[in-house]
């Protein structure tokens, strides 16, 4: 068994606003998800706020700077993450597969001296 | 109080540019930073991930879920890691955020449910 960490790609949501009902379907989906899957779950992670919320800290020179929004401007963003517990690689793109939302970025969890 | 999360960035010139004893020893400062973290009990979770090169993006695109290789975005700077804290307010993130010995961190906070 080994941990994968799934990060939860969002594409523009916002729910700044009254979700749609199709935003609202998904979000039941999702919670739906995670009840079927929480066996194989190790750590819930996090749901984060929207990237108007971000805040990057930067090193320029010799100085960390404090800037508004996300580290990338792009149309996709990490929406949250979710630790998961599993056999292998295949078995964690099926799960990624079922994910009700946008898409999932599965990254092998380990630490610096297993990784190399 | 508030949680947020620390999204610790890493950057592909650091990582190509550095020799292995360099990234090793930049390590130390790094394990000493996450020890004073935890013994000050605001840490609720942490992960490091594997370099970029073990990514698998799964997304949907006209209904079905596609496989790629490698990251959801092309950039020279990809998540490392994270660490969820529990401190009373953004400036407090900030605080921490700004002491930790590796690269740019992205600052989120976490929806309460």
């Amino acid at each position: 068994m080994a941990k994968y960490a799934f990060l939860f790609i969002d594409e523009g949501v916002d729910y700044q606003g009254s979700p749609t009902p199709e935003q609202q379907k998904v979000y039941a989906d999702i919670f739906k998800w995670f009840e079927t899957n929480g066996g194989r779950i190790v750590d819930g992670g996090a749901e984060l706020q929207p990237i108007r919320t971000a805040t990057t800290i930067r090193t320029r020179g010799d100085k960390r700077v404090v800037l508004d929004g996300p580290f990338i401007e792009a149309k996709e963003s990490v929406g949250g993450f979710t630790i998961f517990d599993l056999e292998s690689k295949e078995e964690a793109v099926a799960l990624a597969k079922t994910w009700p939302g946008h898409g999932v970025e599965i990254r092998q969890v380990g630490d610096h001296m297993e990784a190399r | 109080m508030a949680q947020y999360v620390l999204m610790l960035l890493e950057n592909e010139d650091w990582v190509q540019k550095q020799s292995r004893d360099e990234k090793e020893r930049a390590y130390a400062p790094i394990n000493k930073w996450w020890e004073e973290l935890n013994t000050k009990g605001i840490v609720k979770g942490g992960e490091e991930l594997r370099p970029k090169e073990t990514a698998t993006t799964v997304r949907r695109q006209n209904g079905t879920m596609k496989v790629t290789e490698g990251p959801f975005i092309e950039s020279k700077e990809h998540v490392g890691g994270f660490i969820m804290i529990d401190v009373p307010d953004l400036d407090a993130a900030i605080s921490i955020a700004k002491s930790w010995p590796g690269g740019d961190v992205e600052v989120r906070p976490i929806v309460v449910h």
